[in-house]
């Protein structure tokens, strides 16, 4: 043994002190257990990405999974999927939530004698089913959403194999009207493309195409691109809004109609008159379609129609004309709000207008007719046969039908005489609650599967983490259950496992590439069909609107939960409705004169009935809304779910992953529930057929707003400037001092802006500059350390953004912020970073009276509403900076307002100094009480979860900032241009956000800022925080300046 | 040389005579002697919200402050509000006995010590709200400039940490400055104690004797303190109205508000002086020390006060007016119409209005008018604050994040138990300790006996 002497002693009694010392302080240690057998393609520390398919609705939007060390935790578009491009909406990125959902079905279940679901082994569950179906033979019935084309191949196959089952496609929102209308007019029953893009004229009839139409995400994308207000080519493109509810489509057009409901189509006759009136000369196009058009059109003269729709002459006529002039038309049909008993018809003349147009082959095009389509008519008549027994079998998968359907038809009642209701969802809901045998699904993220959105699009479902739970694919069940039946069954199905029938499905493609890709995309075959002989049928008049009352009842999808799928996914409750900006609830809107004749107020719970029931729901006033209906949106009234449920306080305390709360009382209302069960001439269910009376009960109910008023005061927030304005050019009326741009060049300009190192820009922060620093132009780049290559900022326009809260969503996921339920949200404790605010008009400083109510200052044809996302403006002279007392928020060299968590102890004075009031405040132990078990599998380790007691807020996604600098410094070169890419900017719809290396000379927000020079503002500029964000304010396209 | 008289001798030889002072003695320590059921009431009322509100603390830092009222964007609420009020009560003390014993004035002799031990209290009690109102309270030793290897120092821009300076200077000059005072009265207090009290005060009187050269060097200890004491008056609350003035809120970023503050923390802390003092002198029966000329001279600065703040109250909105910053005349319209208008109004009218009785000398002799005037002030200038602070972050900049605070149930718990945290303090004081300095009072009787015989 080596000699111990005094030095060495010490060394080691030093050494293994300060160990213990260090073990001894610090909380338990943690292990990180390396791989056994390391992967090969997952380096630790960095995100491997795989492509895949969004499955949140029918759109079919790719998506690219991004993973670490193995778990999925964020979903970005994927840039070369020809429908989203890149881009995702708020659902989609919420979609990950479905995995790590803490209601999931851990196990195969089956109701014991107790009449409670308990764990049963696949094998005995796989064993009964397939005793029953073989018993039941054509007495089976499968109830299923519209499937991937491989998963609807094998399911019609076991069907066949299995007795010859009945099959039902069933989608709450399907476009069957439209399809049919496509049958009727173009002879091809396929739900036509509408292409936003490049067009100068768009007229959406009740779709809302930016937020719950056809493929929100990409027309939302095409239409923004079509009216960049940088090119002034495009600038002056308009988008008219045809609707009796200001949604955000109307939200962003330049005109809104508001006719009477249900009169839509024949609007759209009346235009379509009124265009080809216009249409002077032998115009081809219009000529093409002339006879028949001609005959239908005849009864349809503008002021005829306007006394019938309430819409005046002189509009009908001049939008005609606009749309005769316009380069690239487009009109689109009604959505689910407003499908009334003439869906149909009514869509078929919006088709028309298309036609009169020349639209279609151009901007409409009709794809060849799928093979299956989900039918209401067909789910009708499952519901009879059950109600008849005639059902002995039912495979529910991907639907929830007892919500969903409306009470009236009975459904519910009727799945009490089915002998065996087997629910394939992953996670509960009102129909799996009612099912004899539970099969789990895997959830999107565990499976493999592909989807076939429309022609020329295929794209894969690959699974990105081994499944969590004791869960079995929907195809593998299928497969299983007919080999359980026997050999005959399973003959005739595919061999192995539904994996290898996907794979073999897609035999005809490069697999792999395919794999890489994220699926196949080519250009498809599109029909440009001419009017069919059928349209002669068609008759156009009012719908009826059934019952007594003076209110129209308007059920719209709701933005985040649409039909009601989204409810338990927290993440979508907590994110406000973009309107309204209400999360957790549900409300009724009705026009604020209407509230006034009523004497109610925001809050006082309405009694909303019509012939098929009666509702109570708390009002919501607007006053962009006719006086005549009533609109309430779906997706809640769920008694079912963690998050969909009404439930406690602190809905997670104690909540562990397949602990699932029982059936509870509903959280908010299910508008299915007053809606009668009715249907339009093709048989798809309409939405737009009852009227409700609609009276107080008396009692008031607290709604959970997140936004009180919309009145900005005049303030410098959410700005807006008419066309002319822009058009004439000359600097920002509110920045005209100003550079826009950011990029060095700019500075030139500037004297003695070279020299501002660190301690001139502190000087001018701290107000005690010389006279020059004060009054020279602000321009962010100066507010980082000179010799630092960066200065981190961003460009918002204003113009662009819809309101769509994708951006919400994206940054909640990738940030790791928590939900905190309605309760929170009551007190105003939201988390999140970044929130949108929506201003109609410039306002006005009116003084209220003591507790002011939520005030609309919205108004029928009014669409001055703007969407200005605030977020942490990373100040150059950051008023929470100074501040705080223990630098627990400094700002950076590259010029970001950073916030050390660790050094943060509370004091809240960051908060109370920041004009822009976006940094939110730990109350609560989130990371413990916020993520129950899975959920927290589906953190970005890339961002800690902030501990109690400290404050927070946006950091640019200093993470991502962070990654591409150590990515260039491994490369040995700089950041470049458009490398680093926030989350709310990479989901962005219609790219209205822009992030960038301001220091860059062709970085792209700067670019944006100076192709938008005339329209730049910073907000709350008075304040003089110098913010790294430069807004673009909306451009107001008034009359006149048509293309 | 004839032998003085005999009887003159017997004179000489007997025992001293009783001491003019032992009147003075005996009535000032009788207020220390045993404790009735009515003190001992009062003293486990005052434990008992004190622990009331310990336990909610205890529970609040475990469970985090979202029990609390807070509501985005208010993020400072009653407890900040509490804090500045006792930093204001605590102001008293410090101007009676460092700036009225500068200027000489007399009269506040009795009353010096009561004030001097209510400052070292309400600053304990108010430095309390600093900890209660952090997230993180088990990290707040961040906000002291400790060394340590990571280099991590605190940011001296921060008014919070001037804030952190300035409480405790005040908090460390007002107990030496309350301890020096007591050294002459412990003394007493010791030579006429026996058993542990005895010990007590030996200690704590340090080895007081009553030489010339002890008096000498008191007196010299309480000047320069009092030298050093004057300017912290005005330091110690502009430095806390300067948490708000240097903020960018709207109704917070204003120039006027050292001095708003620092004449609002005296009217305040005058009227907890009395609101203290008149129970105290009518219990323990000290009216011939405690007189009613004390009282009006305390109502008089009152009325001054009262007369600055109201001032203050009325420029504040004018200037609001005058300067034409929209956020900023919004805000005060909603003060005064607003969601808090009941606050504001009490503080209006408690603060500026009523002190105005004391125009009467009739007001400022009649004791109980004195009482409530001053209680109605404490109560206002609660609101004050109040009003301040949360009315001014209630409507800020964006409209968008505008939101009303009201305080929790358990928020209040905790204002009254700082209440109860400071009444147990001064009750133990009084049993304890010289309510009225004894040394003092005899100093002045001693004074006015002279400057009689002076003149006869």
């Amino acid at each position: 043994m080596a000699e111990l002497d005094r030095r060495e002693f010490l060394k080691l009694v030093g050494t293994s002190a300060g160990a213990a010392a260090a073990v001894g302080c610090s909380d338990l240690p943690e292990k990180l257990i390396p791989y056994v057998v390391q992967p090969e393609e997952i380096t630790p520390g960095l995100p491997v990405i795989y492509a895949s398919t969004c499955q949140e609705c029918s759109a079919g939007c790719g998506v690219h999974v991004r993973t670490r060390e193995g778990r999925p935790i964020k979903l970005e578009g994927n840039p070369e999927h020809p429908i989203n491009r890149g881009k995702l909406c708020a659902r989609g990125q919420a979609g990950l939530g479905r995995t790590y959902h803490p209601d999931r079905y851990q196990s195969a279940l089956e109701r014991d004698a107790s009449g409670a679901l308990a764990p049963v082994a696949w094998d005995q569950a796989i064993a009964r089913l397939g005793a029953a179906v073989s018993a039941a033979g054509r007495r089976t019935a499968v109830l299923t959403s519209p499937l991937g084309p491989t998963l609807s191949g094998l399911l019609d196959s076991w069907l066949a194999a299995t007795g010859g089952g009945m099959r039902v496609e069933y989608e709450p929102f399907a476009p069957e009207a439209l399809r049919h209308a496509a049958e009727v007019v173009f002879g091809v029953a396929s739900v036509p493309v509408f292409d936003l893009s490049d067009t100068d004229f768009v007229i959406d009839f009740g779709s809302d195409c930016l937020s719950t139409g056809l493929s929100p995400v990409e027309h939302a994308r095409q239409l923004s691109a079509a009216r960049d207000a940088a090119k002034e080519s495009a600038r002056a493109a308009r988008l008219v809004y045809v609707g009796p509810r200001l949604d955000e489509t109307a939200s962003q057009s330049d005109e809104w109609l508001a006719p009477k409901p249900g009169t839509e189509g024949i609007l759209a006759l009346a235009i379509a008159r009124a265009a080809v009136d216009a249409a002077t000369g032998p115009d081809g196009e219009i000529g093409v379609a002339a006879s028949a058009i001609a005959r239908q059109l005849s009864g349809f003269g503008a002021d005829a129609v306007a006394a019938r729709t309430e819409v005046p002459a002189e509009t009908i006529r001049r939008i005609g004309a606009s749309l005769a002039r316009a380069r690239r038309p487009v009109a689109l049909p009604p959505g689910v709000a407003l499908s009334s008993s003439r869906a149909t018809s009514t869509a078929a003349a919006v088709l028309f207008l298309n036609a009169a147009i020349g639209a279609v082959g151009h901007t409409v095009q009709v794809p060849p007719a799928p093979s299956r389509a989900p039918s209401f008519r067909d789910t009708t008549r499952l519901i009879e046969a059950m109600k008849a027994g005639d059902v002995d079998v039912l495979i529910v998968h991907g639907a929830n039908p007892v919500h969903t359907l409306p009470s009236a038809s009975g459904f519910a009642a009727a799945l009490g005489k089915v002998k065996l209701v087997v629910s394939i969802a992953s996670m509960p809901d009102e129909t799996s609650a009612l099912a004899h045998l539970v099969l789990p699904d895997h959830t999107t993220a565990e499976s493999w599967g592909d989807a076939a959105p429309r022609p020329g699009v295929r794209s894969i479902v690959q699974p990105t983490l081994r499944p969590l739970y004791d869960t079995r694919a929907f195809g593998d069940t299928l497969l299983d259950t007919a080999r359980a039946i026997g050999a005959a069954a399973a003959a005739n199905l595919p061999a192995g496992s539904f994996r290898s029938a996907v794979e073999a499905a897609w035999k005809d493609t490069n697999w792999r590439a395919a794999l890489q890709r994220g699926g196949v995309f080519d250009g498809g075959a599109w029909s440009s069909p001419g009017i069919a002989e059928g349209v002669a049928r068609l008759q156009f008049k009012e719908p009826e609107i059934a019952g007594d009352g003076d209110f129209v009842l308007l059920a719209v999808p709701s933005p985040m939960l649409g039909d009601g799928r989204g409810a338990n996914l927290g993440l979508l409750q907590e994110t406000p409705d973009p309107i309204t900006k209400i999360a957790w609830q549900s409300w009724a809107e009705i026009s604020t004169k209407s509230a006034d004749s009523l004497g109610v107020r925001p809050g006082d719970v309405l009694a909303v009935e019509t012939a098929s029931g009666k509702l109570e729901v708390p009002v919501w006033p607007r006053g962009g809304l006719r006086n005549d209906v009533v609109a309430i949106a779906f997706g809640q009234g769920h008694t079912v779910g963690s998050f969909a449920a009404a439930t406690p306080d602190e809905y997670s305390t104690g909540l562990r992953a397949g602990e699932r709360p029982a059936p509870g009382p509903a959280r908010g209302v299910n508008v299915n529930a007053i809606l009668p069960a009715q249907s339009d001439e093709s048989g798809g269910r309409a939405f737009l057929v009852a009227k409700a009376k609609v009276g107080k009960t008396g009692r008031f109910q607290r709604l959970p707003y997140t936004q009180g008023t919309d009145n900005k005061r005049g303030r410098l927030l959410g700005e807006s400037i008419s066309l002319a304005a822009l058009a004439a050019g000359g600097p920002s009326p509110w920045a005209p001092n100003e550079t826009p741009g950011h990029v060095p060049g700019a500075l030139a300009a500037v004297p003695a802006a070279a020299e501002h190192g660190e301690t001139g820009e502190r000087r001018a922060a701290a107000g005690h500059g010389g006279e020059h620093e004060i009054l020279r132009a602000y321009d962010p780049v100066n507010d980082s350390v000179a010799e630092d290559p960066y200065r981190w900022g961003m460009t918002i326009d204003v113009d662009k953004c819809t309101g769509c809260s994708a951006c919400i969503v994206a940054c909640a996921v990738e940030n790791n912020i928590p939900t905190v339920g309605e309760s929170l949200i009551l007190r105003n404790r939201t988390m999140q970073w970044i929130r949108i605010e929506r201003w109609i008009g410039e306002g006005e400083p009116v003084l209220e009276p003591a507790r002011p109510d939520v005030e609309s200052r919205e108004q029928l044809g009014n669409v001055d509403v703007r969407n200005a996302p605030m977020l942490c403006q990373h100040c150059g002279a950051a008023p929470c900076e100074p501040v705080c007392p223990v630098f627990a928020t400094y700002h950076s060299p590259s010029g970001l307002n950073g916030m050390t968590y660790n050094r943060c102890i509370g004091t809240r004075y960051c908060s109370n100094n920041c004009p822009y009031k976006v940094r939110r405040f730990n109350w609560f132990d989130y990371q413990i009480e916020r993520w129950p078990d899975p959920m927290g599998l589906g953190l970005n380790p890339d961002v800690t979860v902030r501990a109690q007691g400290v404050m927070e807020k946006c950091t640019f996604c200093v993470q991502r900032i962070q990654a591409a600098r150590l990515t260039a410094k491994g490369e040995k070169r700089a950041v470049a241009a458009g490398e680093v890419q926030t989350a709310c900017q990479q989901t962005c719809p219609t790219g209205a956000i822009v992030f960038d290396n301001l220091k860059l000379a062709d970085n792209k927000a700067g670019a944006a800022a100076n192709a938008n020079a005339g329209r730049t503002y910073h907000a709350l500029h008075p304040v003089n925080t110098r913010p790294a964000i430069t807004y673009l304010a909306k451009v107001a396209r008034e009359e006149g300046h048509e293309a | 040389m004839t032998p003085p008289p005999a009887e003159s001798v017997a004179a000489m030889i007997r025992p001293a005579p009783v001491r003019v002072d032992s009147k003075v003695n005996r009535d000032l320590l009788r207020v220390m002697e045993g404790a009735s059921v009515g003190y001992w009431v009062l003293l486990h009322l005052a434990v008992a919200f004190m622990l009331a509100a310990g336990g909610w603390w205890i529970y609040q830092v475990y469970r985090g402050l979202g029990i609390v009222g807070y509501r985005h964007p208010v993020f400072w609420g009653a407890y900040i509000v509490t804090f500045v009020f006792w930093v204001g009560i605590a102001h008293a003390g410090t101007l009676i006995s460092a700036i009225l014993y500068l200027f000489r004035a007399k009269w506040r002799n009795a009353i010096n010590r009561s004030a001097e031990a209510m400052t070292v209290f309400a600053v304990l009690t108010a430095a309390q709200f600093l900890g209660i109102h952090v997230g993180r309270i088990w990290k707040s030793y961040f906000i002291l400039p400790y060394p340590n290897q990571r280099a991590l120092w605190v940011n001296f821009k921060s008014p919070l940490l001037w804030d952190t300076f300035a409480i405790t200077t005040y908090a460390t000059t007002s107990i030496l400055f309350l301890y020096i005072g007591l050294v002459p009265d412990l003394a007493i207090a010791r030579d006429r104690s026996t058993g542990w009290r005895r010990v007590l005060y030996a200690v704590l009187s340090l080895g007081w004797q009553g030489t010339s050269k002890q008096w000498k060097a008191q007196n010299r200890a309480v000047l320069h303190l009092s030298g050093l004491a004057t300017p912290l008056v005005l330091s110690v609350h502009s430095v806390v109205s300067w948490d708000f003035a240097m903020s960018i809120v709207p109704t917070w970023h204003a120039t006027i508000f050292a001095p708003y503050f620092v004449a609002g923390a005296i009217f305040s802390g005058f009227a907890m002086v009395l609101t203290m003092m008149i129970p105290v002198r009518r219990i323990f029966g000290l009216e011939e020390y405690i007189t009613d000329y004390h009282f009006e001279n305390m109502s008089r600065f009152l009325l001054l006060t009262s007369l600055i703040v109201g001032y203050a109250y009325l420029s504040e909105y004018f200037i609001a007016w005058y300067g034409h910053v929209e956020p900023e005349s919004t805000e005060f319209w909603m003060r005064a119409f607003g969601p808090y208008w009941m606050s504001s109004w009490t503080m209006i009218i408690c603060n500026a209005f009523v002190p105005q009785i004391f125009w009467f000398k009739w007001a400022r002799t009649h004791v109980p008018t004195v009482f409530i005037v001053s209680v109605l002030v404490n109560i206002g200038m609660w609101f004050e604050r109040y009003v301040i602070i949360v009315g001014g972050l209630s409507r800020e900049y964006d409209p968008a994040a505008w939101g009303v605070y009201t305080p929790s149930w358990g928020e209040l718990l905790i204002v009254a138990g700082s209440f109860g945290f400071f009444a147990q303090f001064f009750l133990i004081f009084l049993k304890l300790f010289p309510v009225v300095a004894i040394a003092e009072v005899k100093e002045i009787e001693i004074h006015s006996k002279a400057h009689g015989e002076v003149g006869h």
